[in-house]
């Protein structure tokens, strides 16, 4: 119910924010500490240290120039953005102080005055174009590039002022610049985008000290941040690539948060005094795509339904990842995204329905599908399309199961050699559905495998649509359509697991991200 | 001597051109650097714009004559992740994995070679069959197991050792011993092997029947003789150790080459997966060179020439 609730909170929100021309402003009056910040600052200095452990080293602390959760997350506390999220996934202003739609390609940012980076330089309009002129040049091969590629223009009217023209109507604008962390243009000319890459300046919550490849990156309070002066002294960000190393680093008090938590040894970080978990439904989605468009037994919705009815997806949650997912509801968004259609519910397990689908689809006598699978890439993918496969079975559907290493299977999918069935996760870290809908259901798109005229219209006139509550409406009616004609065995919400120890205060967010500003040291220890 | 030498050097020059082709043409074969490069939803135009930028939209022939004419300079090019050079990034790492190895190497020869010596000599005996297990064992535990068990037994239970990560003592005797119980295991076996061979034929019986102590017939006589087998496999083995070395540096966040490698396989980072392949070919060779001139002091009848 709590749940319910904030997604109601999350769209209103959101409707507020982007409605035509009307001013959001966040933060009324200036100088005074933004009242929406999530945490309040720290009362006294910041004290004590963290240790976070995740699986992979940042590749680079250059903000601008990587598409990856794990770099993300340092990046974050060294930079800020010009909007930003709170762990319930609301925007709140972050470098921008509000914002506003002149027209429908035209967006005006008012900055927030007074901010400075880590080397004293002054954040400016200057700043935010420079940082978005470099992910728009070619040149330089930012993989962020295709996120605001519809960005014609970034203006600089005065020194707090900033103008950001698109070339066609981009509702979802301030999502993406969520992403895009503001890099101190003066430093990083004079030094060179290199420099910046290992030697990172910016106006976050943790001043940069020391980065040893491979193996650790240490951070320390920005006393002067804007938002307050963070709780924690000192942030460390630990490599550990092996995951049951990770539980046992945790496990002996080594390290304070560990990622992606394997579902069946939650349990054991559970029962300990020392160490509790956290979880959150991720902004990730995970399904089975069909290929109907090419001719054979799946361009027939009677069998893409009973391929949906013939799976047991709460078992599945169940067995496979022990708990730690959520069933679709019959639609390729999850709840905390914008445009879900809380009237629709999962397809039911049903077998019987299944099979006299099938029969009055002529493949009474059985059908034999093949599918791929990455392995290594989601939680539990590979014992997930296992567990699709004994099921499919028992309704007569056999499956040649191909389960392939990630970098094979991008190819496969980005050469569009798919036939019949792939699993694949989706994050949609826009929280907005058009970011899932649009790359798998309007036609030409690179993951399209469902064709309509009529989708493509309804998709192509929702991605114009500026008005928040339309837009929800039109989605919803687009998800009454996918639901009936089941263009993908709708499997699950990923959940993401993470332990953390009794000693610190923190609480898991469904954007994989850990703010170590958010996060506490117990008073008691 | 010289003229071997030199011939040597070009063998290694064919082997170290012959093993670039084959990392290249196999990173090619089995993923796209761009497609895994940008995220997945990327429409077709933002993906060419990022092909040619990045240089990939060049024909195959062309980017390996490129990336060789690079090499001549020493220039492997630039990571596409890390955007530094490649070699940069290798070389930072290389400390971390040598330290490993040579640890590794060292425990080997170190246990292997008196394990095995006295194993021979005290035949039939308790211990005897006690290093036979060894060597059994040794051998066939999976490097990835033992390094998981080690730290469930010496860090979770005994909170002994750290573990995982570098910068103590504490921290390397783990992983060492993890990377180096394979090669350990081998050696003995095979120290044990050819000095009981050794140990029976007839210039030993002459040296026994000369009234030579024990020790000087087993240490002088049959270990000397029984250590060119065992060279030859050490220098083999470094290869073993390096290939080892990717997964226990995996196991214990050891921020070495393997690490490296894997991810820049995992990501098709091309440059970095070229000059780290190239570093480890070239201790390889190297390491064989070593070994070849290694006989010429063991047993004084091998020439070169």
């Amino acid at each position: 119910m709590k749940r319910r609730s904030r997604t109601r909170g999350i769209r209103r929100i959101f409707s507020l924010m982007v409605v035509s021309t009307i001013i959001v402003i966040f933060v009324a009056g200036c100088g005074q500490p933004p009242t929406m910040s999530p945490s309040a600052p720290a009362e006294e200095g910041p004290e004590g240290e963290i240790i976070i452990a995740q699986g992979v080293d940042a590749t680079t602390l250059d903000p601008n120039m990587h598409a990856e959760t794990p770099t993300n997350n340092v990046n974050i506390q060294i930079y800020d953005s010009l909007l930003m999220r709170d762990s319930d996934g609301e925007l709140f202003p972050g470098l921008a102080e509000s914002y506003e739609n002149l027209d429908d390609n035209t967006w005006e940012f008012k900055l927030r005055e007074d901010v400075y980076f880590h080397n004293g330089e002054a954040f400016d309009a200057e700043a935010v174009k420079f940082t978005l002129d470099r992910i728009l040049d070619p040149e330089n091969s930012s993989p962020q590039y295709s996120h605001i590629s519809a960005i014609d223009e970034v203006r600089v009217v005065d020194a707090h002022t900033v103008h950001i023209v698109t070339s066609k109507p981009f509702p979802t604008l301030p999502s993406q610049l969520v992403a895009r962390q503001i890099v101190p243009p003066k430093y990083t000319s004079e030094n060179g985008a290199d420099h910046l890459a290992s030697n990172p300046v910016g106006t976050g919550p943790y001043r940069f000290v020391e980065w040893v490849r491979d193996e650790k990156i240490t951070l320390t309070a920005n006393e002067d941040y804007w938002r307050g002066m963070p709780s924690i002294k000192d942030v460390v960000f630990r490599v550990v690539p092996e995951t049951s190393t990770r539980m046992a680093e945790l496990q002996t008090g080594a390290v304070d948060i560990i990622v992606n938590v394997p579902p069946h040894q939650a349990e054991s970080l559970e029962s300990s005094d020392a160490t509790y978990v956290s979880r959150a439904p991720s902004s990730r989605v995970i399904f089975v795509g069909m290929v109907t468009t090419q001719p054979g037994p799946l361009e027939d919705v009677r069998v893409r339904q009973a391929l949906n009815y013939g799976i047991d997806v709460d078992a599945i949650v169940d067995n496979v990842l022990m708990g730690n997912g959520i069933p679709l509801a019959s639609q390729p968004v999850a709840e905390i995204h914008h445009g879900f259609d809380e009237n629709l519910a999962p397809y039911p397990h049903d077998p019987e329905r299944a099979r006299e689908l099938l029969e009055e689809a002529g493949y009474g006598d059985g059908l034999r599908l093949s599918m791929d699978s990455p392995s290594g890439r989601y939680l539990m993918d590979r014992e997930t399309s296992q567990a699709v496969a004994g099921q499919l079975e028992a309704i007569g559907v056999d499956l040649d199961l191909n389960i392939q290493e990630w970098g094979v299977y991008v190819d496969k999918i980005m050469s569009r050699q798919l036939t019949d069935l792939f699993l694949l996760g989706w994050g949609n870290a826009t929280f907005d559905a058009d970011a899932t809908l649009y790359p798998f259901f309007r036609s030409g798109q690179q993951f399209c495998y469902f064709e309509s005229e009529e989708m493509d219209e309804k998709l192509d006139a929702v991605r114009e649509t500026m008005d928040m509550d339309l837009r929800a409406e039109r989605f919803n009616e687009i998800m009454g359509v996918l639901s009936e004609e089941a263009p993908w065995i709708f499997l699950h919400q990923q959940m993401d697991v993470y332990g953390v120890s009794d000693r610190v205060e923190w609480t898991a967010r469904p954007d994989e991200l850990i703010h170590a500003f958010d996060a506490r040291i117990r008073a008691d220890n | 001597m010289t003229g071997y030498l030199l011939r040597r050097a070009l063998h290694a020059v064919l082997i170290l051109i012959g093993v670039s082709l084959v990392t290249f043409m196999l990173m090619h074969l089995t993923g796209d650097p761009v497609t895994l490069f940008v995220p997945l939803d990327a429409s077709p135009e933002d993906v060419a714009i990022m092909r040619t930028a990045m240089g990939f939209d060049r024909p195959l022939h062309t980017q390996y004559l490129d990336f060789l004419g690079g090499l001549v300079r020493g220039d492997f090019g630039d990571s596409l992740r890390h955007r530094q050079p490649a070699l940069e990034l290798v070389v930072e790492r290389l400390p971390a994995t040598l330290q490993l190895t040579f640890l590794a190497l060292g425990f080997a020869v170190l246990a292997a070679i008196p394990l095995g010596v006295v194993a021979a000599s005290k035949r039939g005996s308790g211990f005897s069959l006690l290093t036979y297990l060894m060597g059994l064992l040794g051998q066939s535990m999976p490097v990835f197991w033992l390094g998981l068990v080690l730290i469930l037994f010496f860090s979770v239970n005994l909170r002994l050792l750290p573990a995982s990560g570098r910068g103590s003592l504490a921290h390397l005797l783990m992983p060492a011993l993890t990377i180096g119980t394979y090669s350990m295991a081998m050696l003995m076996r095979l120290m044990r092997a050819t000095m009981m061979e050794i140990l029976s034929q007839d210039f030993i019986r002459t040296a026994r029947a000369k009234g030579l102590s024990e020790r000087v017939v087993v240490f002088k006589h049959a270990m000397r003789n029984a250590l060119i087998p065992v060279v030859t496999v050490m220098g083999l083995q470094l290869g073993t150790l390096l290939g080892g070395a990717v997964i226990t540096e995996t196991v214990f966040s050891w921020p070495g080459l393997g690490r490296l490698l894997i991810q820049g396989f995992n990501n098709r980072d091309m440059a970095v997966v070229q000059a780290a392949v190239f570093v480890m070919a070239l201790m390889i060779v190297g390491a064989n060179l070593i070994t070849d001139l290694a006989y010429g002091v063991l047993d004084p009848r091998v020439r070169y020439g």
